[in-house]
């Protein structure tokens, strides 16, 4: 077993006005030497004169690093010949430094490290030499920008942590406003040193790699220099001390041929600049420099506005747009609209616009009063979105663009009663057929009234006002197939069908409310096992649909077992946050029992009359409804539990500590009239809508969405002797993630044998493929305790924590829905 | 010091030295670093290396522009021997 | 004299360009000389301070490794040969608000590494008391223009003697300032912490103005010193005007004269010069600097370890000489320093490279500048005993070319007296104090930092004793009638 040690060192230019030793402008892009005066060029007889801001900057890095502060730090020469550097030393530091012995902590894939920070230094950069064929050209622009070099311990392990630690930095510095961390311009850059050693024998012979142009060659060179050098240690052989270059082009590191003694670089005291010591008010200056860091304002954020990680996590990427979003808190929105609305289409908007936050005609007063009028109900959500985008293409604000075009909802209940009252007058047929117990007319009577308001109507107190008006609360049924709907064939098979009449098996059902008036709709007749991505599109369309402007107050949703974990799951990730609930509920065996005979009620029954007072009465979200029990929607699992002429099974949640099952069994039994107590869903992993990108209203939209999510997918469960090799086949025909259900709490073979995961995670992790790790067992996933998940964890797979397979499974299917890139559904994955 | 180490110095200081002029700057450069050995016979411990005089306060300057006058970049470019686009042009291995 | 001086540039620029020239074919002073290239940039007399009334109108030379705009800046060396500069060095800029013109660049040993000026690759200057004599080192050019009556002052740079020794070769004053009082921008750096810009004049009045003028702080050298915020005892006296710290009589340090292995010559004038100080009053008091016989070699190590970095930027990239053909920017480099360094430079180079190359840096670099400390130690508890210390300014007179009387490793040597100044930072004077067989003998005054005042008070008490003598033929300077 191998261990690797990796090193950065992070060069940052530092944003000042003018170069470090001299009063030339320090710019980027300007004409080839045009900022240049004679100090920087290297002339005879001019001196470096220090820039007082540079080393204000400096220090504030240092500080935020968690660097003890030089009181005095010294400049010395750094001697080399190098063209593009004017006086061919570097005024560098060597021997005091200005910050030693900081840390800074970084998490990849949930293992949190602390990377000591071994020194921060100032120095002045050199120019830029371009190769021209037979000729070299030389602009000296760029020496003599104040260049903070920034130098790590080696505590990283793989290169993904280099990756993080660097995207990290970036968005450290843009906050610090010391550096705008731009990797392709080169004002930051990185080099690394990458040792590999057996376990426990310590550092191995460094290597340095160079020419690490952005944070993915980053993580592409210290892997592959990792894998490099363990082949040669396997292979019996010594790795070579010396420096590689990272082709780019080629993918992978090449020796840089340099001479022994050009290493040799003779630092002394620079004579020409007096060591600088620090006062009391400069130390002040440094202290007033600090900010709030973008990870202790994402911990606050999710502490203080309830946000979720992935919430904070965008909101804090740039400075800009977390001060917008608190600009719009302080104004009196609510948190969690304001992130979503900045997350989804705040952000598409300026995506389109290609504008920033803090330079779009979009202010925090106009953002706030945007989301108070959709808060007052004075607008809905779907006019909301019309408002936001007006306010770009008008530049006024949401209230007079509403108050312009009439788009102002009728919110006031008398306004909107007299309307109702006219509506309910005009069709007393309707009203008739609703006071008889037939729920249908209510969609009509509903939609009369929008049509007379021209779609003012406030939809969720329409649906208040008409049902308290008839005296009825209607709840939709959607019977999505499985036993619960289904047949017992002659020959005794359990078979698709219809769902029963509900109406009629309630009948006489004490424990109903009397203003229920429910409103079956056939979904699909299939069995929970045949189900399909058109199927669950038809399913997520038609309850999207229903939340947003329907008349139902609650949803049921009657589907198999088989599969009822998984869609319990993808329909919590995707409502989870619902306005009203949406009870799943199954059955094990059809509805056959006699209608009107003296039998108790079957399973079927009961399960849909649990459900059905659930839905009108408990709590909004998604929830399950089963044998007299309400679950979470996630990690369950199914389990026949007694065999007999029933053959009934029972709903278990796996990680119950962690995700809350159902709250016990109901008060009273499956005939009683008692609801199910609600489950707190308030620690459940978040949902991921309405944060990603496919309208779910749609559902042809859904279905190429889901279609396409579900081809990249692929459950696989670890066992012995399992040949990696399949799995490479697997990616090459075009699977992107994976969920890896792996032993106990995530433990695999990955030994160098073709009977081991090693191989398809390192093809997987050189080709983008993602492994969401789960377990077999009712177990925490968090690769703590085993030398195997270590490992794994070194190649890159990524532990579900207290997911289960199909929790996990369904969670990837979504985060894919509006997601970018793998990173991005990484991140999705990760935000638990 | 040996011609090696010479040669070694030579190279770090980027200069190229004939045959003849080894053999002379060898004898020149032995006697003054047996000269600067005489530097050995004093105890030096306690004694911190004077790098700097008269120091009593940092220097800075403000973060601002400031040009040295008549010293524009373009009469800099003027005393380079090759330009190509305000470029300062050097030969390179092929 | 100095009527005549104050006004021959307004008056007779021409004849005095021409007198100028004449006399500069035998001595080889000037490198480059146009006294009218400034003349109309150097503030107008009137406007000029009435402080420093005495400078206005006046030319000077300025050594040609000190930046003057639109005058070469050759350092004495074939890689600057061509070089013009762009910009002031700040102490000529300084001169030239006053009224001062710099009328042209004069030779030196190449970047001022040498004792004789014969090091400059640019050109030959001569003793102008004696042509088979060195004119001393390394603003030999300076020195030689101020003895032969070229100019009322020149400007040169005094990196471990370089304004000191020509000017006691040449039998002229020539002041060492404290390091940092007078700014170093400008100056072409040779050995950076010990560098700093003299100046060399006859008369001890401008020699006194030239300095007042060039000294304090400077924003373009952050090691530059604001001499009168300091408050040294001799700044608060009121500076050079009234020498106040002379409430009881002046101490002045002497040291055994026998240990300083001193010309016959030169030990026969410090003994007449000690004796003269006693005869005015002075108190006189024998010490001793134990760390003399360090001050040479932790000088040579310090100096060419920082020279060696120094010197790095000449490599025909950015300007200066290239050579014709080069293959790779690593071979124009080399060719361009081969080329363009002289024997002594290239010396200076391998020298300071070997002391800071790792393995050998602790060894030499280091422990000189642990030395160094330990010198400035020595003269800070001579200055607890006395206020002033007189030395010879160096062990003989000025020496015949080619080195035939002294070797170049035998002047390094005798660098002793000037250099121990430079380590320990402090001011230094060199006083014409006779003239034996047809040459002149200087000594050296040194005082604690920023004791500028009391160096030429104590001058002009020993001139009343001994007025020093121009050199024979140039007693009236160029272009009197």
């Amino acid at each position: 077993m191998y261990q690797s040690f990796i090193g950065l060192e992070i060069h940052i230019q530092l944003a000042t006005q003018t170069k470090i030793f001299c009063g030339c402008k320090a710019a980027f892009g300007d004409e080839p030497n045009s900022n240049i005066c004679p100090v920087c060029m290297g002339y005879p007889g001019v001196l470096p004169v220090l820039n007082q801001e540079a080393m204000r900057m400096a220090y504030v890095v240092a500080r935020t690093l968690n660097c003890t502060l030089s009181p005095r730090s010294v400049f010395e020469r750094k001697n080399y010949f190098y063209p593009d550097l004017p006086k061919n030393y570097q005024i560098s530091q060597y021997e005091h430094p200005l910050g030693r012995d900081g840390f800074v902590d970084i998490e990849f894939h949930k293992k949190k490290r602390r990377v000591r920070i071994h020194e921060v230094h100032l120095e002045e950069d050199a120019g830029k030499m371009i190769h021209a064929g037979d000729m070299s050209l030389l602009d000296y622009n760029r020496a003599g920008t104040p260049l903070l070099e920034i130098v790590t311990e080696p505590d990283l392990e793989v290169g993904e942590e280099a990756e993080v630690l660097l995207q990290q930095f970036r968005r450290m510095v843009r906050y610090l406003g010391v550096c705008d961390g731009n990797m392709e311009e080169g004002s930051m850059r990185c080099d690394a040193n990458v040792s590999v050693n057996l376990s426990g024998a310590g550092l191995g012979n460094k290597v340095e790699i160079k020419n690490l142009n952005s944070s993915r060659f980053v993580r592409k060179a210290l892997n592959f220099e990792i894998s490099r050098q363990k082949d040669i240690l396997e292979r019996g052989g010594t790795v070579v001390q010396e420096t590689r270059l990272w082709n780019e082009n080629r993918d992978v590191s090449e020796a840089m041929r340099t001479k022994e003694s050009a290493h040799d670089y003779r630092y002394f005291p620079e004579p020409d600049l007096p060591p600088f010591i620090t006062d009391e008010a400069f130390l002040l200056e440094v202290e007033k420099g600090l900010v709030e860091l973008p990870a202790a304002r994402r911990t606050r954020f999710i502490e203080e506005y309830g946000l979720s990680e992935l919430q904070a996590e965008f909101l804090i990427d740039e400075r800009s747009t977390a001060e917008f979003f608190e600009q719009t808190i302080a104004l009196g929105a609510d948190p969690q609209s304001a992130a979503s609305w900045l997350a989804s289409d705040v952000k598409k908007l300026l995506n389109r616009r290609d504008e920033s936050i803090d330079s779009s005609v979009l202010n925090p007063e106009r953002f706030a009063e945007l989301l108070r009028l959709l808060d007052e109900g004075r607008i809905h959500g779907k006019i909301a979105k019309q408002v936001l985008e007006e306010v770009f293409a008008s530049d006024a604000s949401p209230a007079a663009i509403i108050k312009a075009k009439g788009w102002e909802q009728i919110t006031d209940p008398a306004e909107l009663s007299d309307y109702i009252s006219t509506v309910l007058e005009a069709h007393p047929n309707a009203v008739e057929q609703v006071r008889a117990g037939d729920a249908k007319p209510v969609g009509f009577l509903v939609g009369q009234v929008m049509k007379a308001t021209s779609g003012r109507a406030e939809p969720q107190l329409l649906q208040e006002l008409i049902s308290s008006r008839l005296a009825v609360k209607v709840i939709h049924v959607l019977s999505f197939g499985g036993a619960i709907s289904g047949v017992r064939r002659e020959d005794g098979l359990i078979g698709p069908g219809e769902l029963f009449d509900l109406r009629t098996e309630f009948a006489g059902d004490t424990g109903l409310p009397a203003e229920l008036r429910l409103e079956e709709i056939q979904l699909g007749a299939f069995l929970s096992e045949e189900i399909a991505p058109a199927d669950w599109a038809v399913l997520v369309s038609e309850i999207a649909r229903r939340i947003e402007d329907s008349e139902a107050a609650g949803i049921v949703v009657a589907h198999g077992t088989d599969t009822l974990s998984y869609t319990a799951s993808l329909l919590y990730w995707f409502f989870g946050k619902a306005r009203i609930p949406i009870i799943l509920t199954a059955s094990s065996v059809p509805n056959d029992s006699k209608r009107g005979s003296a039998k108790p009620r079957s399973e079927a029954v009961a399960n849909i009359s649990a459900a059905v007072k659930r839905a009108a009465s408990g709590a909004p979200g998604v929830g399950v409804v089963y044998g007299a029990q309400e679950f979470a929607p996630l990690n369950l699992k199914f389990e026949r539990v007694e065999e007999g002429a029933d053959r009934a099974g029972v709903f278990r949640t796996w990680n119950e500590a962690v995700v809350p099952a159902g709250a016990g069994p109901m008060s009273t039994g499956p005939a009683s009239t008692g609801a199910p107590v609600s489950v707190d869903l308030s620690h459940l992993p978040n949902p991921i809508y309405p944060a990603a990108g496919v309208d779910p209203t749609d559902r042809k939209a859904v279905q190429a969405a889901l279609e396409e999510a579900m081809s990249r997918c692929f459950i696989v469960k670890a066992f012995p002797g399992m040949r990696g090799d399949h799995l490479i086949t697997l990616m090459k025909n075009g699977v992107r993630y994976f969920v890896l259900e792996l032993y106990d709490t995530g433990t695999a073979s990955v030994r160098e044998t073709p009977y081991s995961l090693r191989a398809a995670l390192q093809y997987g992790a050189a080709n983008g493929v993602s492994f969401f790790c789960t377990s077999q067992q009712e177990a925490m996933v968090d690769f703590a305790d085993y030398v195997t998940s270590h490992e794994l964890w070194r190649e890159g797979a990524i532990p579900m924590g207290r997911l289960t397979t199909e929790s996990a499974f369904t969670r990837l299917i979504v985060a894919q829905l509006g997601s970018e890139d793998e990173l991005e559904v990484q991140r999705i994955m990760e935000d638990q | 010091m040996d011609t090696q180490e010479l040669y070694v110095t030579a190279d770090l200081a980027h200069i190229q030295l004939t045959e003849e002029e080894v053999s002379r700057l060898a004898l020149q450069v032995d006697q003054m670093v047996a000269y600067f050995s005489k530097m050995s016979e004093f105890d030096v411990s306690g004694l911190e290396p004077t790098t700097h005089m008269q120091v009593s306060r940092s220097r800075v300057r403000a973060d601002e522009r400031r040009d040295i006058p008549g010293a524009h970049p373009d009469i800099l470019l003027d005393a380079a021997e090759e330009l190509e686009d305000r470029f300062i042009v050097i030969p390179n291995v092929l | 004299m100095l009527t005549f001086w104050k006004n021959v540039l307004e008056n007779s620029p021409d004849a005095y360009e021409k007198a100028v020239r004449a006399r500069d074919a035998r001595i080889g002073a000037f490198l480059e000389f146009n006294p009218k290239r400034h003349l109309g940039n150097a503030a107008h007399k009137a406007a000029s301070a009435e402080k420093h009334a005495v400078l206005a109108g006046l030319p000077f030379g300025v050594k040609d490794n000190i930046a003057v705009d639109g005058f070469r800046l050759s350092c004495g060396s074939r890689i600057l040969e061509k070089f013009t500069s762009p910009y002031h060095a700040t102490a000529v800029q300084r001169l030239m608000d006053v009224g001062a013109v710099p009328v042209g660049k004069t030779n030196l040993d190449e970047f001022g590494m040498g004792s004789s000026t014969d090091n400059s690759a640019l050109g030959n200057t001569t003793n102008p008391w004696n042509e088979d004599h060195v004119v001393g080192g390394s603003s030999g050019g300076s020195a030689a223009a101020v003895a032969a009556g070229l100019v009322p002052f020149a400007l040169g740079s005094d990196t471990g003697g370089s304004v000191r020794q020509p000017a006691s070769f040449c039998g002229v004053y020539g002041l060492k300032p404290t390091y940092g009082t007078v700014s170093r921008f400008g100056l072409v750096a040779y050995a950076s912490s010990l560098d700093v810009i003299g100046a060399l004049s006859a008369d001890l009045d401008v020699l006194q103005a030239v300095y007042e003028v060039m000294s304090g702080a400077d924003a373009f050298d952050q090691t530059s010193i604001d001499v009168q915020s300091l408050g040294s005892r001799d700044a608060e006296a009121g500076g050079a005007a009234s020498l106040g710290y002379r409430g009881k009589s002046p101490c002045l340090g002497v040291l055994k004269p026998d240990q300083l292995e001193l010309s016959a010559e030169v030990s026969e004038t410090y003994y007449a010069c000690l004796e003269g100080f006693r005869s005015l009053g002075y108190e006189v008091k024998e010490i001793s600097l134990s760390m003399l016989e360090y001050v040479a070699p932790v000088y040579y190590t310090i100096a060419t370890a920082e020279a060696s970095a120094n010197l790095a930027r000449y490599n025909g990239v950015r300007y200066g000489l290239r050579p014709d053909y080069a293959e790779n920017p690593d071979e124009l480099v080399r060719l361009s320093r081969d080329q363009g360094f002289g024997p002594e430079v290239k010396l200076r180079i391998l020298l300071g490279t070997y002391v800071l190359r790792s393995g050998f840096q602790d060894q030499y670099y280091l422990r000189a500048q642990k030395i160094r400390t330990a010198i400035r130690q020595d003269f800070e508890a001579g200055f607890g005993e006395v206020d002033m210390i007189l030395t010879p300014t160096f062990p003989r007179q000025a020496f015949k070319h080619g080195g035939e009387d002294m070797s170049p490793f035998e002047q390094k040597q005798a660098d002793k007296f000037t250099a121990s100044a430079n380590l320990a930072g402090i001011p230094a004077l060199n006083f014409p104090a006779g003239v034996l067989k047809g040459l002149p003998v200087g000594m050296q005054l040194l005082a604690p930092a920023f004791g500028e005042p009391r160096l030429l008070a104590a001058a002009r008490d020993y001139a009343t004793l001994y007025q020093p003598e121009l050199a024979p033929g140039y007693e009236r300077p160029a272009g009197e009638q």
